[in-house]
């Protein structure tokens, strides 16, 4: 074998690595919108780029699982305002912290309305556990009906207007406006992220997660529970929108009936982006963080260029779609 | 050759409604013995499978395993007990790699803290599939690859070779010879003889007879939910077989028939 063929080995090495394709799509973004908008290559973009994506990453990791499993969840975006309504209600109704609270002694209420936040989302994940695999509805509508579910108790139990709770905003904001655009919850967002990484690629329960997704007649057969492990998934992608509520709390020092609306698209385009495929048994955590970080930088690099901010749902789609069809053309040269 | 009778089933019957997909079938199984599981689409082939494999339980009879009864509450229950079968077409998840596959709800796990939380021992299971798989007579490429890049002959020999290499007692094959070339079938009759020299019971169901005639101590015929012959292979050829399958060749008188 000659150097060059060696080299054109290598490249193609680097392009058909799906982590090193997404790298590159960042940087050729940031270059673009940089050469056009100076301005877009700064601290301050970087912390409104990291600030969106630890709103939506933990979602999209959880609809990871799920997309992996073979599976779909609707109800994430719906669960965000559900949970932090809920946490916000004992937080300020319950506990009797209001948004009058000073900062340091917010810390005790905003642990325990994460405790809340979380079970309200894993309890939502087990009802759409129970009606995949006990009433065999299709997890596309499952998860829809508990979406309009949680929209609609969000609604009832806020009144429909947000309500106010004891909050440090100094979590939420850049650790220095100047050199370090990343926030504290972000970073606890990144651990966060990193563990349920590990555990997708390095245990067990990823493991199976593959193996339901890839051929589940196949995972029942070498023994495998395979509805107590898809219960497992629906719970923890319901606790990780749950943490994802709590983490829009912050942002917001409030808890929002709508402030989780739509996100689910936001969640199963950075999935799709990333690669996983909706057909199950594909997919990477580096894969969705990347996506969602790509999904962030077009919608603020849009907006810093001039394009009106209306147009952000319509770019999400057209970016689900060309993702989808990335892969379709990817899968076909694959076969030959 | 054959040692002792190692799983049996008596007088088993299996309806689905109205229809009886199984009328009364025994059945018995010896150490270190192939047995061919012929019939015709609908004969019963693969109700009786389900009974095997304690994917079904049956409406009535007895099974017994060492000569002793049991019944399957499921499919699990009856691989504890060492009893393997292997799905027409869907033994793998072709996502994952060789060694995930062979390991597939056997995993082993790291020592400590993180075992504890399920994470894998990705090398180990690597080197022992790899050495499993040779055990039985394949050549399989590196345990880390994905079995969607493995040929179809690769797949089905990573296949048998996971079911033989955790088979303790009795090993099941739903037509694994299907969709192979003549080549790669050949392999995997191999790998069914390693079987029974390991002292396995196999019970082999297929359609393709020449396979049958080859491989097989002993051939079962299944007509209309019933067994209608269970003789040595050396009774049969070609044409005897196919004559007995079809119902052209009377065996047993049969009512109605």
């Amino acid at each position: 074998m000659t150097d060059s063929n060696q080299l054109v080995a290598k490249v193609r090495g680097l392009v058909s690595n799906q982590a090193s394709i997404l790298v590159g799509v960042l940087a050729v973004l940031t270059i673009v919108f940089t050469v056009i908008e100076p301005k877009f290559f700064s601290v301050a973009t970087a912390n409104n780029i990291l600030t969106d994506w630890g709103s939506v990453v933990l979602i999209a990791v959880g609809q990871t699982f799920v997309v992996i499993s073979g599976g779909i969840d609707l109800s994430v975006g719906a669960i965000i305002g559900l949970s932090g309504v809920v946490s916000a209600y004992v937080m300020a109704n319950v506990m009797g912290y209001t948004s009058g609270t000073p900062a340091q002694d917010a810390y005790w209420p905003l642990l325990v309305g994460t405790i809340v936040s979380v079970a309200v989302g894993a309890v939502v994940g087990l009802v759409n556990a129970v009606l995949i695999n006990k009433t065999r509805i299709v997890p596309f509508i499952a998860t829809l009906a508990t979406m309009g579910a949680c929209l609609g108790l969000s609604v009832i139990f806020s009144s429909g207007m947000p309500i106010g709770g004891p909050n440090d905003f100094n979590l939420i904001a850049a650790m220095d406006y100047n050199t370090n655009p990343f926030s504290v919850v972000v970073i606890l967002v990144a651990v966060v992220v990193a563990i349920a990484g590990l555990f997708l690629h390095k245990a067990r329960f990823g493991l199976y997660t593959y193996a339901i997704g890839s051929n589940s007649f196949a995972a029942r057969a070498a023994g495998i529970n395979v509805e107590k492990h898809i219960t497992k998934i629906y719970a923890l992608s319901g606790a990780l929108s749950g943490l994802a509520g709590m983490y829009v709390y912050i942002r917001l020092g409030a808890g929002s009936p709508s402030s989780g609306t739509g996100r689910e698209l936001d969640a199963i385009a950075a999935v799709v982006i990333g690669g996983a495929s909706l057909m199950g048994g594909v997919g990477r955590i580096w894969g969705t963080v990347l996506g969602t970080l790509i999904l962030f930088t077009v919608q603020s690099g849009l907006i810093m260029i001039g394009v009106a901010p209306d147009w952000k749902k319509v770019v999400v789609a057209v970016l689900i779609a060309a993702a989808v069809a990335a892969q379709t053309l990817q899968k076909k040269n694959g076969q030959r | 050759m054959a040692g002792e009778v190692i799983y049996e089933v008596k007088n088993v019957s299996k309806r689905y409604g109205s229809v009886v997909a199984l009328d009364g079938a025994s059945l018995k199984l010896h150490a270190g013995e192939v047995i061919g599981l012929v019939g015709d689409n609908g004969a019963g082939k693969s109700t009786l499978v389900k009974v095997l494999s304690g994917a079904h339980k049956p409406d009535g009879g007895q099974i017994f395993l060492d000569g002793q009864e049991r019944s399957w509450d499921s499919p699990r229950t009856a691989l504890e007990a060492g009893i393997e079968t292997l799905y027409q077409d869907s033994g793998l998840a072709p996502h994952l790699t060789v060694s995930q596959n062979v390991f597939l709800g056997r995993e082993r796990f790291v020592k400590g803290i993180l075992g504890f939380f399920g994470f894998l021992a990705k090398k180990e299971m690597e080197h022992e599939a790899h050495r499993n798989l040779e055990e039985v007579g394949i050549a399989v490429p590196a345990s880390n690859r994905s079995v969607s890049q493995l040929s179809g002959g690769q797949r089905q020999a990573v296949a048998i070779g996971r079911s033989v290499a955790w088979a303790r007692k009795v090993i099941i094959l739903d037509e694994p010879t299907n969709h192979l070339g003549a080549r790669q079938a050949g392999e995997v009759l191999q790998i069914i003889k390693a079987a029974k020299k390991k002292g396995l019971g196999v019970i082999f169901i297929s359609h393709t007879l020449p396979h049958v005639l080859e491989v097989t101590d002993r051939i079962v015929v299944l007509r209309l939910g019933r067994i209608v012959k269970d003789a040595p292979t050396s009774e049969f050829d070609g044409d005897t077989l196919v004559g007995t399958i079809t119902g052209t060749i009377q065996t047993i008188k049969v009512e109605g028939d």
